[in-house]
């Protein structure tokens, strides 16, 4: 994500998302219908709830034998004739792809969405080295033309209207288009399709990767996956390690819950399983096939607090439910990954001082944890950040005094007690309506924006004092 | 850059100290495979009628086009139709012996260019085959599987089956008959283990593509759009003599 975002701080970037009315209207429409979807599609189909509990157990079995599997992985890929990297970081990953691109004088390379790729800034990468990249997932394809970064991990380019991309096209491409999806969307197949045929390299993500086959799966709906693997001479697919799962058998559980969860269709459109560069006798299809296996901070993972974090299958159901992401969209998180489920991922890949303030970004409702395909226990791990975050010293001093205090309190009955007769007395001149709406220093910053219950005239330990009695 | 070997040994040693969250397995699969398919194909010959029932409603429910048709002979003439009724000038098929049918010689007469894909070739083959289906409006191909539950049509890649007949076309035409239905996406899951235990069968193409219904995208303010990058059109067309 871009730097300059970030120097701004959290509270300042929600702001600006909250006043965007835009943004707003747009945030609303886009993750109601998204809701909608899911709520319909598990609706129909009894036999979900089952199959969750299953996928779920695949990616625990999964990661207690990962090297097992990645292995199996590899030299399934190595049989068909595919080349596996290893980076252990998102730089050597780049590096990798970049000096691909040197050796076999790869001048466009055509891509289809993939979170990983982001996550390495791999575009402004081949940029600086010459290579023009393009985006060909249409909502990619928006903000690749705009240069903004995804706002939601399926739907990148939610926060614009049709009128602005009307605008941004006929900047773009040279011609005026009005503002008619339909319209809008043709003007880009044929932009894209002269890529296609022309572009050297493509390089793609992996929604799956499955050890037994060295199949790498790809689930899209527009086409561009099958395109950007078909058409050019060389595919690259970059995917984290956690993505690999033992069998055939098992991406049937998979596929079976991922698009009803993501958009609630029961398939996405197209699932592309791409084993190894093109077969002796097939007259289509890459020469070249190279696999990139990425660590950058999941492994660290595996015996470490956010381990759950890595079943996840980015289908973006949390961002959707989530009170924070409906209200302040993906660009206020200020990093690749947004929502609930993005402020674990951010805190896996660029370490927990990095979320200091989103950690706080979670009204630890559950919703998130409701609707997870896999059923990662997200708001179990925003506490253990927080914890984190307190006992590791990243929280600033105020924070953590406050927590330090409260600590002392809850743990001390008559202490306790003792601040609720005080509270009720210091309380008055601050009750408004029954509320407290607001306080003076530091404690200002929380009624700014909301308010209070106020200290009971009798609290429910009085009462049970004299009930006692 | 890392090495194969330090890689993995990262991995294996955080795994070691990593307790496992709870004891998990993964999903269990057909001891053989090969066996287990032959057995569901043997099953789904009684079951077929309500398998096309359901395949044809998934289908136009995702905006697919299903057709029925007695005899593999009735194909051309319902491609034909397909094709005047859109202005379509330029077909491409797969190779007439993977797709067991040749449409050349009917639509030919018609005045309709039919490109057929070559069984094998080189690097001017691919390129003038590609160029003979980006500008052909409509690619007919046959299908591997026909899933029910979701309307999808598998296609395996292979000599004779390009990848490229069902994506660069605005029309899509599969000819399929009833041996090729399945009910259920696990049902899927035993023929792709039957299809990758045999290695004969599993390295005559790379690329399997499950396809249900036409090319879409909700990019722009979440509005249903067809025909992005792939297919504008699905139609399905069933031969009840296959």
């Amino acid at each position: 994500m871009s730097d300059q975002a970030l120097r701004t701080p959290f509270a300042a970037r929600a702001t600006a998302a909250l006043e965007d009315a835009h943004l707003q209207e747009a945030l609303t429409i886009a993750t109601n219908k998204f809701m909608a979807l899911r709520r319909e599609s598990f609706a129909g189909f009894p036999e979900g709830e089952a199959l969750r509990d299953r996928a779920r157990a695949v990616k625990e079995a999964t990661l207690q034998r990962l090297d097992a599997y990645l292995e199996q992985l590899a030299d399934s890929v190595e049989r068909l004739g595919g080349h596996v990297h290893w980076a252990a970081t998102g730089e050597e990953a780049r590096e990798i792809i970049l000096r691909l691109c040197r050796e076999r004088g790869v001048r466009t390379a055509v891509k289809s969405k993939s979170m990983a790729t982001e996550e390495i800034e791999l575009n402004a990468a081949l940029e600086a080295a010459g290579v023009t990249p393009v985006e060909t997932d249409l909502g990619e394809y928006i903000i690749q033309l705009a240069g903004e970064k995804p706002s939601h991990i399926i739907a990148p380019a939610i926060h614009k209207t049709k009128g602005q991309v009307a605008d941004l096209f006929s900047r773009e491409l040279g011609e005026r288009f009005p503002a008619d999806p339909e319209v809008l969307t043709a003007a880009a197949r044929k932009e894209l399709r002269q890529k296609f045929l022309q572009a050297d390299l493509g390089i793609t993500g992996a929604n799956f990767a499955v050890a037994e086959t060295g199949t790498v799966v790809l689930v899209t709906n527009e086409g561009n996956g099958r395109m950007v693997t078909s058409l050019p001479r060389i595919h690259v697919a970059v995917m984290g390690i956690e993505k690999v799962i033992p069998s055939m058998t098992d991406l049937m559980l998979f596929l079976a819950i991922l698009a009803r969860s993501a958009t609630g269709q029961k398939l996405s459109v197209y699932t592309t399983l791409v084993r190894g560069p093109r077969h002796p006798g097939e007259l289509e299809g890459p020469e070249e096939f190279h696999l990139i296996l990425m660590d950058s901070g999941r492994a660290a993972q595996i015996a470490g607090p956010l381990r759950e974090a890595l079943y996840c299958l980015r289908c973006g159901a949390c961002l959707n439910v989530c009170p924070v992401y409906r209200q302040i969209g993906g660009h206020a998180y200020g990093h690749t990954y947004p929502g609930p489920i993005g402020i674990l991922l951010t805190a896996m890949l660029k370490g927990d001082r990095s979320v200091k303030e989103l950690a706080h970004a979670s009204s630890l409702c559950g919703a998130c944890h409701e609707v997870c395909p896999v059923r990662i226990d997200i708001p179990r791990m925003l506490v253990g950040l927080r914890e984190r975050l307190y006992r590791d010293r990243i929280a600033p001093w105020g924070e953590r005094l406050v927590f330090w205090a409260l600590g002392r309190v809850l743990g001390s009955p008559a202490l306790f007690r003792l601040l609720v007769r005080l509270g009720r007395l210091a309380q008055r001149p601050f009750l408004r309506d029954g509320r407290v709406r607001s306080l003076p220093f530091l404690f200002g910053r929380w009624t700014r924006s909301r308010d209070l219950p106020p200290v009971a005239a009798r609290t429910f330990s009085e009462c049970w004092k004299e009930l006692g009695r | 850059m890392a090495t194969r070997a330090e890689f993995l040994d990262r991995i294996r040693r955080e795994a070691r100290r990593a307790p496992a969250l709870f004891p998990a397995s993964p999903a269990p699969r057909p001891a053989r495979p090969e066996e287990a398919a032959a057995a569901l194909r043997r099953e789904l010959a009684e079951r077929w009628p309500e398998a096309l029932g359901r395949f044809q409603q998934e289908l136009e429910r995702v905006a697919g086009v299903f057709h029925r048709v007695a005899t593999l002979e009735a194909v051309p003439g319902l491609i034909r139709d397909l094709a005047l009724a859109m202005g379509a000038r330029e077909l491409v098929t797969w190779e007439p012996g993977a797709l067991g049918l040749d449409l050349g010689p009917a639509l030919g007469a018609e005045g309709l260019t039919v490109t057929a894909a070559p069984a094998g070739g080189g690097e001017a083959a691919r390129l003038a085959h590609r160029e003979a289906a980006a500008r052909a409006q409509i690619g007919v191909t046959g299908v591997d599987w026909a899933l029910a539950e979701t309307g999808t049509l598998i296609l395996v890649s292979g000599a004779g089956r390009p990848r490229s007949t069902s994506l660069l076309p605005d029309t899509h035409v599969a000819v399929f008959g009833k041996g090729r239905l399945l009910e259920r996406l696990e049902q899927v899951g035993i023929m792709l283990e039957a299809l990758h235990a045999d290695p004969a069968r599993s390295m005559t193409g790379a690329m399997i593509n499950f396809i249900t219904g036409p090319s879409r995208t909700a990019d722009i303010e979440l509005t249903l759009t067809r025909g992005v990058h792939g297919p504008k059109d699905v139609h399905a067309v069933f031969v009840e003599a296959l």
